[in-house]
Parts: C-alpha cells; sequence; structure tokens
C-alpha cells in the first residue's frame, strides 16, 4: 500500500509515498507523472458522479469514494491526529455525501470542495470537543501523528489521479512565502481560531489574517491560471 | 468591488475560520452580492485544494463499513429517484413487497438498536462532561470565594494601615508644627569665662512666643551659701540685660537646670550671661562674669 505524507509546513513542499510492507516502512519521492487529466474534466466527472450517488448509484458512490477517500481521510487524520477517529469522522462525512449528495449545487464549487466540507468539519468539531475534554481534565494532547494501515485503499488509478492534482498544488503552494505557506497551513489543518493561530505563530491578529488572505488568493490565482 | 475587507472576510469565510456575529453579518452581505459568492466559492475550492497535500489511504475496513452502513441508509432523494422508474420494474419490485417490508423491518430495527447504542454512548458522554463541567464550575466558584474572603481580609488590614497612616499623618503634623515652632526657638551654647573652670558650659534656649526659656548648665564651680548664680538676657531694646533669674547648681557635679521667664519682655535676644551674684539676685548684674554666649 502507499501513503502520501505532505511535507507543507517546513517549506519544504515534498510528497513522500511510504509504502508499508513485510512490516518495514519504505519511502521514496515520488514524481509527477507525464500526461495529468485536466482539472476541468476532472471535476466534471466528480459532479456527474455526485448526481448518480444522489440517485442511489452504489457504484457511482464506489467510484467517489475512491476518488475522494485518500484526500478527505488524509485531512481528517493530519486534523485529529488519531486514525481511529480520523476512520469514523471520514466514515460519517462519506454517509452524510450519500445522504445529502441531492443537495450538492455545482454552482458553490466543486464537488470534491462540497465532500472535503463534510469531512473538514465534523473533524474540526470533534477536534475542539476533544479540547473542551482535555482542558477540563488537563490531560496532555494525543500525538499519534503517523497512521500506517496495512489494508489495501483505493485503485492504483486514483492514487496516482491524486498525485497529479497534489503536483499542482504543491507547485502552488511553493511559489507562496514561508510565512503565509505556515498561516494557511494551520487555517486548513489546526482547527484553531484566528486568535488562536496569531498566538501560536507569535504575531498580531492583523498580520496573520493578512497573511493568510494573501496566501489563499495568490494560490487560487495560480491553480486557476489557464 | 471587492475590497480589501470583503476578501479578507471572504477567505476566513471560505476557511471557516470565522464565527458569530461576524459570520452572521458576512453572510448577509454575501447573500446580496454575486461576485462575493462567486469569490467565496473560488476561495473555498482552492483552500480545499490544499488536502490534496494530506493524502492518506484509509484501510479497507473502513470502506466496507461505510458500504455496509449504506444499506441502512439511503439518500434522501433516491426514493424520488425511483418512483421515476418503468412501471415494469415497479410491478417486479412489488411482487417482493411482502419479503422487502421484512428484511426492511428487520434492518430498521438493526439500526434502531445501533442508533440507540450510539446514542445511549453519546448521552453516556454528554452526562461524563456535563459533570466535569460542573466540577470545574464548583472548583472556579470555590476559587473565587477564596479570593474574595482574602480580598475582604485585605481590604480590612488595608483599612487598618491607612487608619494608622493617618495617625501617624496627624502626629507627623504635629511634630512638624512643634518643628516650625523649634524653629523659632533662638538657643545658645554658653561658653566660661572663667579660668578655674574652662570647661564649665550651658544651654540656653528660649522661646520667644512664650517669652520663657530653658537654662541648662554643667560643670559650674560649686557656690558659697551666700552666693546664687543669675542669668541675664541681653535684648538691644534695653541698656541693661533684662533679669533671667537666679539658680544654684549641684555642688558635686556643678549641673542645674531650670525653667526661666524674663523680668521684662524680650524682643530679640542677643546674648546670653550668667554671673556670680549674692544670694537672691540683683537687679542690674554686678559680679564677674561666668559664662557667656551669643
Amino acid at each position: 500500500m502507499a501513503i502520501l505524507l505532505p511535507c507543507l509546513s517546513a517549506g519544504l513542499v515534498c510528497a513522500m509515498e511510504a509504502s508499508h510492507a513485510a512490516g518495514r516502512v519504505q519511502v521514496r519521492m515520488t514524481s509527477p507523472r507525464s500526461t495529468p487529466p485536466p482539472e476541468e474534466d476532472r471535476e466534471r466527472v466528480d459532479a456527474q458522479l455526485l448526481m448518480r450517488v444522489a440517485g442511489g448509484d452504489r457504484d457511482a458512490f464506489t467510484e467517489i469514494y475512491g476518488r475522494f477517500s485518500g484526500p478527505l481521510y488524509g485531512t481528517a487524520l493530519r486534523i485529529l491526529q488519531d486514525a481511529a477517529e480520523a476512520q469514523d469522522v471520514v466514515h460519517d462525512g462519506f454517509l452524510a455525501i450519500w445522504n445529502k449528495a441531492s443537495t450538492y449545487e455545482t454552482s458553490r464549487g466543486t464537488a470534491f470542495s462540497w465532500a472535503l466540507t463534510m469531512v473538514r468539519n465534523r473533524a474540526i468539531d470533534r477536534l475542539r470537543m476533544r479540547r473542551r475534554r482535555q482542558e477540563l481534565l488537563a490531560e496532555a494532547p494525543t500525538t499519534d501523528t503517523e497512521h500506517l494501515s496495512t489494508d489495501a485503499g483505493p485503485s492504483g488509478g486514483d492514487v496516482a489521479a491524486n498525485q497529479d492534482e497534489a503536483q499542482a498544488v504543491r507547485a502552488a503552494v511553493a511559489s507562496l512565502p514561508m510565512e503565509q505557506q505556515r498561516a494557511l497551513e494551520l487555517a486548513f489543518f489546526s482547527g484553531l481560531t484566528q486568535e488562536q493561530i496569531a498566538t501560536k505563530l507569535r504575531e498580531p491578529l492583523g498580520t496573520v489574517k493578512a497573511r493568510i488572505r494573501r496566501g489563499l488568493i495568490k494560490l487560487r490565482s495560480t491553480l486557476t491560471r489557464p | 468591488m471587492i475590497d480589501e475587507r470583503q476578501e479578507e472576510l471572504a477567505t476566513l469565510y471560505a476557511l471557516d475560520l470565522i464565527e458569530g456575529e461576524e459570520r452572521s453579518a458576512f453572510e448577509q452581505e454575501l447573500s446580496a452580492d454575486a461576485r462575493l459568492q462567486r469569490l467565496v466559492v473560488e476561495l473555498r475550492d482552492s483552500a480545499s485544494s490544499l488536502a490534496r497535500l494530506a493524502v492518506v489511504r484509509p484501510p479497507d475496513s473502513l470502506r466496507a463499513r461505510i458500504l455496509a452502513d449504506l444499506d441502512q441508509s439511503a439518500p434522501q432523494t433516491g426514493q424520488s429517484e425511483d418512483r421515476s422508474r418503468p412501471n415494469a420494474a415497479l410491478s417486479r419490485f412489488r411482487a417482493f413487497v411482502p419479503w422487502a417490508m421484512a428484511a426492511g423491518l428487520a434492518v430498521v430495527a438493526a439500526w434502531q438498536a445501533q442508533r440507540l447504542a450510539t446514542l445511549s454512548g453519546e448521552l453516556q458522554l454528554a452526562r461524563t462532561e456535563s459533570e466535569l463541567a460542573n466540577l470545574s464550575r464548583r472548583s472556579v466558584q470555590n476559587q473565587l470565594e477564596a479570593e474574595r474572603i482574602v480580598l475582604l481580609r485585605e481590604t480590612a488590614d488595608l483599612g487598618g494601615k491607612l487608619a494608622a497612616a493617618d495617625g501617624e499623618l496627624v502626629a507627623l503634623t504635629r511634630r512638624m508644627k512643634e518643628e516650625g515652632a523649634l524653629a523659632n526657638l533662638k538657643i545658645t551654647a554658653l561658653a566660661s569665662m572663667l579660668n578655674n573652670t574652662p570647661q564649665a558650659h550651658a544651654v540656653a534656649v528660649w522661646d520667644p512666643n512664650r517669652q520663657e526659656g530653658v537654662l541648662t548648665v554643667e560643670k559650674l564651680p560649686a557656690l558659697m551659701p551666700s552666693q546664687d548664680y543669675q542669668l541675664w538676657v541681653v535684648d538691644p531694646q534695653y541698656p541693661n540685660p533684662v533679669d533671667g533669674g537666679v539658680f544654684t547648681v549641684d555642688p558635686q557635679s556643678g549641673e542645674a537646670r531650670m525653667t526661666f521667664k524674663a523680668k521684662q519682655r524680650v524682643g530679640a535676644v542677643n546674648a546670653f550671661a550668667v554671673t556670680l551674684e549674692r544670694k537672691g539676685g540683683v537687679p542690674k548684674a554686678e559680679g564677674p562674669f561666668v559664662l557667656l554666649g551669643k
């Protein structure tokens, strides 16, 4: 099996493919595919699949799962730092996708973005609930940061497609200044509030907001450039 | 035209980083601005792309679990889609209605049982959290009460200290006044005029307000029984020194201390003098000077 591990925070925008075989972890650098599918085609296919899911099409759902589960599970895992909790969140998120697919409107963004919202919001809610509990009990936060599964995952084609897209995103993120990368990373993956991000970065709130804004605007500009 | 403030709010909104009133206000603004809506969509899609950097393959067991649960969870619009199918298919379906109903009931029962277990767990968790919150609240209340008591004590202590400070201030003021009065006193050291007892000396302190003074002498020679020492106050307004009274000294130590009053009102003191006179004193100095100080 293979896992893509992001290296965004260190400013070293890279991805490593870790394979778990015979109880040993091997890490190797991946290379971009030579002919990535057009982004628009991918988004269009995602939207069509979601419409089929809305009609109760299990095959479409299985395909959506194959396309989305890697980044959705990775995001939940990155936010929660706990494999079991991340799996619970992805489970609930995909059931929500199955149940609410009919509410998706293409005018409100891509199908992937819509599906990600289902999982990310649940992960952040769970993270904040956990933090409240930990505050009450004065416990140390969990540090289960690395999860390597031995189970089979999405098909090789889905992984490759994810790699293609990841390559483009990595390039876009790499073009941002370090401080904007860091601010965006915390804004997206940490589940912290604006104020907590500012505290963590030891910067004024206004500075942090500006970094997030400039970073995301630049990212949008780069990713949507023809 | 989207300004910088709107752009910033749109960014934070796309990342779910604004809450409460700020979020409500922005959503209101958003509902009336198509361009802003488009920007939010684009920013949210761009933010979502960050998830492509966090790809981790989930275990197959998760996929199996999700697919198994799909059977108990039909899409919201799936039924309406099914209703639009041809009648033949519907007829075939009706043949299996009793079996389907039985299976459905079994599924629903299983789902309800699982749901009940989940809800029980959540209820227990909520209770635990509530108890913890209550414990925390009581702890905070106790702490606040303790702090209140400490503050009351500190307030009382401060009140006492303030009263003491007031007393000290009053005493200090009085002393200052006294010291102010002291500043008006005329203090003069009188040196010996006698060759045989050069160590004799005296200090005269004169209070012009009270028109009285204190004279302290040391090491003056002992007197004959027919003699007295007589003090004189030299005031320039009078041609002769003003009589300050007579005194004797301890024959052993030569010491004496007396309070004296001038026989005439003294305006300014130029000097004090002590003479040796006959017993009882004289109106005008006649004997030798024993001590003199200016």
